[in-house]
């Protein structure tokens, strides 16, 4: 291998011990390696807790080692998206806050074919208490009375 | 030469006390009626519809300094042109006189660290870092400002020790200097060296400008959040600096756990008196 290769490779296996599971690198202090890694992981959830507020203060002081556990061996896709997984896959469990930031969400986004997030123009699913329709780049709750 | 062409760069700048611009805290930098100088995270900037906030400041003759967090120059895998594009217009867009960005590397293998990453300081990393920085210089309407960045840990088998790796670099690539002064404080601290040392051995008159931030300590390791005061111990290396050498600006970054405007308006007040430049509150 070329130094340029070598350097690539040596840069992949740290990236990996860091944010993926992976085993700390030959030379490299295990303490400080697992300490950045805490830390990245630290910025992470604090990054998807500001995207996602309502779904983040459903775990309250416990967030961080909440989300933590369910990212470990899942890469960032960013904030919005890594919310969006987390929430999705706990769509069962969310409290009303959070179900209806997942809604509002899911109105104005799709997941593509290669998993990419795109906008939605209009759409229309039910939200409680009403139907949420969102036309021209804005969501709007319809309350929806029940007939005596 | 080239160092000439540098130095010359340096001296234009007339930048003073400054603050990271964030939305967040808009409304605070809007009002700092001495402020000449912000920064703002060039890949938060989208082109297409700039925060208002900031097209205010620089109509209003702030200078206000792109900072890119996310283009790896220090990666071994050719730096994105279209980050390299992203750059250079947020540039033209602000009126910017430089450019700043880090010496790091922010993924590897497809894998997005997240954060910024330190490189090994051999002769391998040296050498990626320059053709990055070069393929970026050329793409450029304005010179660039690299700076080092903290790390809680080292890579092994270093042939060059910081001062000659940062030197080396900056003479390689015809790059200023954006020394953070909480960085030399943080990876001081955490590697058990006297900051004092390094400041003594970098090219202090290629610094366009300096960066402070807080930080805090958890299990015993010394950690650059950008969300916490800046110790007093960073304020005492900031008036270390200047009384060795005078760089054009100094600016806060202040990246979350906001806090009341008052104790922000301290922090600058506070750098203004550690460095002797003038207050802008």
């Amino acid at each position: 291998m070329t130094p340029r290769e070598d350097l690539a490779a040596a840069q992949a296996a740290l990236v990996a011990a860091l944010v993926a599971g992976g085993p700390t690198p030959a030379g490299f202090d295990p303490i400080r390696v697992a300490a950045a890694a805490r830390a990245l992981m630290g910025k992470r959830a604090g990054e998807v807790a500001r995207a996602w507020p309502s779904l983040a203060a459903v775990h309250g002081a416990r967030w961080m080692a909440v989300f933590a556990e369910w990212a470990r061996d899942r890469p960032a896709r960013g904030a919005r998206l890594d919310g969006w997984d987390f929430a999705r896959a706990h769509r069962d469990s969310l409290p009303p806050a959070a179900a209806l930031e997942l809604l509002m969400w899911e109105a104005a986004w799709r997941q593509s074919g290669d998993g990419a997030p795109r906008r939605r123009h209009f759409s229309t699913s039910t939200a409680p208490g009403g139907v949420l329709v969102r036309m021209f780049g804005r969501s709007r709750l319809i309350p929806l009375r029940s007939r005596p | 030469m080239a160092a000439e062409a540098v130095g010359v760069a340096v001296g234009d700048l007339d930048l003073g006390v400054g603050i990271g611009w964030r939305p967040d805290i808009a409304g605070f930098v809007a009002g700092l009626p001495g402020l000449r100088f912000a920064e703002v995270v060039a890949e938060s900037v989208n082109a297409g519809h700039p925060p208002e906030g900031l097209l205010a400041l620089r109509d209003r003759g702030v200078t206000v300094v792109p900072h890119g967090v996310r283009l790896s120059l220090g990666g071994a895998e050719p730096v994105d042109p279209q980050r390299v594009a992203h750059l250079a217009g947020c540039a033209d867009l602000l009126g910017a006189p430089l450019v700043s960005e880090h010496v790091a590397f922010v993924r590897a293998g497809g894998v997005e660290a997240g954060h910024l990453l330190p490189v090994p300081r051999t002769r391998a990393a040296l050498a990626a870092l320059t053709d990055n920085i070069a393929r970026t210089c050329a793409e450029l309407p304005v010179p660039l400002a690299l700076e080092p960045i903290a790390a809680l840990f080292d890579w092994p088998d270093a042939e060059y020790d910081e001062a000659d790796f940062l030197t080396e670099l900056l003479e390689r690539t015809d790059a200023m200097l954006l020394l953070d002064v909480a960085n030399v404080y943080a990876n001081a601290r955490n590697r058990g060296e006297d900051p004092l040392a390094l400041l003594d051995r970098l090219p202090l008159e290629r610094i366009a400008y300096v960066h402070v931030a807080g930080g805090a300590e958890h299990e015993g390791l010394y950690h650059d959040t950008h969300t916490d005061p800046v110790p007093a111990e960073v304020l005492a290396l900031v008036k270390e600096l200047y009384a060795r050498h005078r760089p054009p600006g100094l600016l806060l970054e202040r990246d979350g756990r906001y806090p009341p405007a008052g104790e922000l308006r301290d922090e600058l007040d506070a750098l203004a008196a550690a460095s002797g430049l003038p207050r802008v509150t």
